[in-house]
């Protein structure tokens, strides 16, 4: 039984390899390369023009407002400044009227929003700001705003006080 | 009374199974009508991760029963061991990468050990492997006649954050296990591919005084600038024919949405609400804009006509909802389901009909965020945050298989392939 299966065995062996093909050359003619809209390379670019604009100091720390401002914070997915920020907005309002370039206001969201709706969050509260200096007699032709979302925190670790520090409107001026 | 405990139990089993949808592997089609599939790697350099790639790509097809066994055989052979007769089909390849990366793959009939398709693909690069890999699966997908999976060929492309201020734009399979660098320096966000064949791309500049949409040749490296804005922008989405783009831009200061001709620069203006309007999608055959507003207190979906004022809310579920995309009919929406200020939340990713508001999860687990239809609108791509894992999640609609990749990396910041 056990060499009739064996001799089974081999027959079968010998007739499968006796039917195979060859395997086709990589190189061969008959080959079809369907690859063209991947086999480009892509370009690497190097951006690294950027300034000091959005608050990076010389040594590459992130430094929050500047020029003598003061940062407004935020409560959680709030956009209106709270009455604790009013000493904080006074100062701003000083700056910003003997200000002699333009002013940058700068909004900032925490980490936990993502995608469109936590830039437009961070411009609610920028604008929140420049509303508030509008209103205190600052022209509006002299600042400019811009939402950075989550692109920006001054504070990485996971704790209450760091979120709330993150949630906030810079200011500098323009250089 | 006994009736009524019945309905009761049977009510809280459904509910059970619909809260299962998010499994890493979720399977409702019926397994018997996949088509059961062996692999048999031939290379030289057997490499257990280059089979892992084809095992996944079949099972995100959503046709294929793939053996999870790492066969090992002679791709010049057309013997076929017995031990993976049980499977309709056996795909034999061989990868070898020397001066580039060269795939065999040869898909026999096991019933009578026929040949039924063979192709070689050939690139320079080594790094690319993955995607010879998916060009292989989706060939052999076609070949025998399954609905196109060809978006497991697409690049991905997304923006990461590096440190606070900076970011870079990176091109990714669809796996994440090809990834590269193409913009680095300075804060670069929300790359949106600017056409079907991906060569061009559009991204925000954040290294000038105020943000500017570039478009970007990723193979030549040439760059044009489109506009610049005040406040935010975002190019949201593109038209199917490449000509208009959707942004999301302040001017005024508002974030509102607007729809620009790219060739003439002709710009609409197409939402004017004194809040938040973000994330533009085409949708109604490009005749309405579904879009994120906070019109009613709290972030919601909204649908407008581009060429009249009427606007009406599309979502009447949850009370957050910061993000969708359409395609089609079809709508896909990330909702906040949980409020907490002090740590991360529960967001799930929804699929619902912009015309019958029909609704169901398509997560519902973690925190699942920036849906993204693949272009024929048979997939979702999600981001999924769990613990502290983070992955690129994809759900098959019609067959309803969700399959999770790791991502190690750093915050992904927007998305689009």
């Amino acid at each position: 039984m056990t060499q009739k299966l064996f001799i089974i065995s081999t027959f079968a062996a010998l007739l499968f390899s006796g039917c195979a093909q060859s395997a086709p050359d990589l190189t061969g003619k008959n080959n079809v390369s369907g690859t063209d809209a991947i086999s480009g390379d892509t370009v690497s670019i190097n951006e690294n023009n950027y300034g000091n604009e959005s608050g990076m100091d010389a040594n590459g720390n992130y430094n929050s407002s500047s020029d003598g401002f003061k940062s407004v914070y935020f409560s959680f997915g709030d956009y209106a400044i709270s009455p604790s920020m009013e000493a904080n907005m006074n100062t701003n309002i000083q700056v910003a009227t003997s200000a002699g370039a333009k002013i940058k206001i700068e909004g900032n969201c925490d980490e936990f929003g993502t995608d469109e709706y936590n830039y437009a969050l961070g411009l609610k509260r920028a604008k929140a700001v420049k509303d508030s200096l509008i209103a205190q007699g600052i022209a509006s032709s002299k600042m400019i705003m811009v939402s950075f979302g989550e692109s920006s925190p001054v504070c990485q670790s996971p704790s209450d006080s760091c979120y709330d520090r993150n949630r906030r409107v810079d200011l500098r001026l323009v250089r | 009374m006994q009736k009524l405990l019945v309905i009761l139990i049977s009510l809280a089993l459904y509910t059970l199974t619909a809260s299962a949808v998010d499994a890493t592997l979720k399977i409702e089609k019926d397994v018997e009508q996949r088509t059961r599939i062996a692999i048999v790697d031939g290379s030289a350099m057997q490499d257990q991760r280059i089979f892992n790639m084809f095992l996944s790509d079949f099972k995100v097809s959503g046709h294929f029963l793939a053996d999870k066994a790492h066969n090992k055989g002679d791709i010049a052979s057309s013997f076929l061991l017995p031990n993976i007769k049980n499977s309709e089909y056996v795909l034999k390849y061989a990868l070898t990468q020397k001066n580039g990366s060269k795939l065999l793959i040869r898909l026999f009939k096991t019933s009578d050990a026929s040949q039924v398709f063979k192709k070689s693909y050939a690139i320079p690069s080594k790094a690319k492997v993955p995607f010879l890999i998916h060009k292989a699966v989706s060939d052999v997908n076609k070949v025998l006649k399954y609905p196109d999976i060809s978006w497991i060929n697409r690049y991905v492309v997304y923006s990461t954050y590096t440190t606070p201020g900076l970011s870079e734009i990176r091109l990714a399979d669809y796996t994440f296990n090809y990834r590269k660098t193409i913009i680095k320096g300075g804060l670069n966000l929300f790359p949106k591919w600017a056409n079907e064949k991906q060569r061009h791309l559009y991204y925000t500049s954040y290294n000038g005084t105020v943000p500017t949409l570039y478009k970007l040749d990723i193979y030549t490296g040439s760059k044009n600038k489109i506009i610049s804005s005040e406040g935010m922008l975002v190019c949201s989405d593109v038209s199917r024919d490449g000509s208009k783009i959707l942004l999301t831009m302040a001017p005024y200061g508002q974030a509102d949405i607007y729809e620009l001709n790219v060739a003439t620069g002709t710009k609409i203006r197409v939402t004017k609400f004194k809040g938040i309007d973000v994330n533009g999608r085409y949708t109604d055959n490009e005749q309405r804009v579904l879009f994120v507003s906070n019109r009613l207190g709290y972030a919601n979906v909204f649908k407008k006509s581009l060429r009249s004022a009427a606007t009406s809310q599309v979502v009447y579920h949850g009370r957050n909802n910061n993000a969708c995309d359409a395609s089609g009919d079809k709508i896909v929406y990330a909702s906040r389901e949980s409020n907490n200020a002090f740590g991360r939340n529960t967001f799930n990713i929804y699929l619902s009909s912009a015309s019958s508001g029909d609704t169901r999860p398509i997560t519902t687990t973690g925190s699942n965020q920036f849906p993204r239809f693949s272009r024929d609108g048979a997939v979702v791509l999600f981001l999924k945050q769990r613990g502290n894992r983070t992955s690129v999640g994809y759900t098959n609609l019609a067959s309803f298989q969700s399959l999770l990749f790791p991502y190690n990396g750093n915050k992904i910041q927007s998305i689009d392939w």
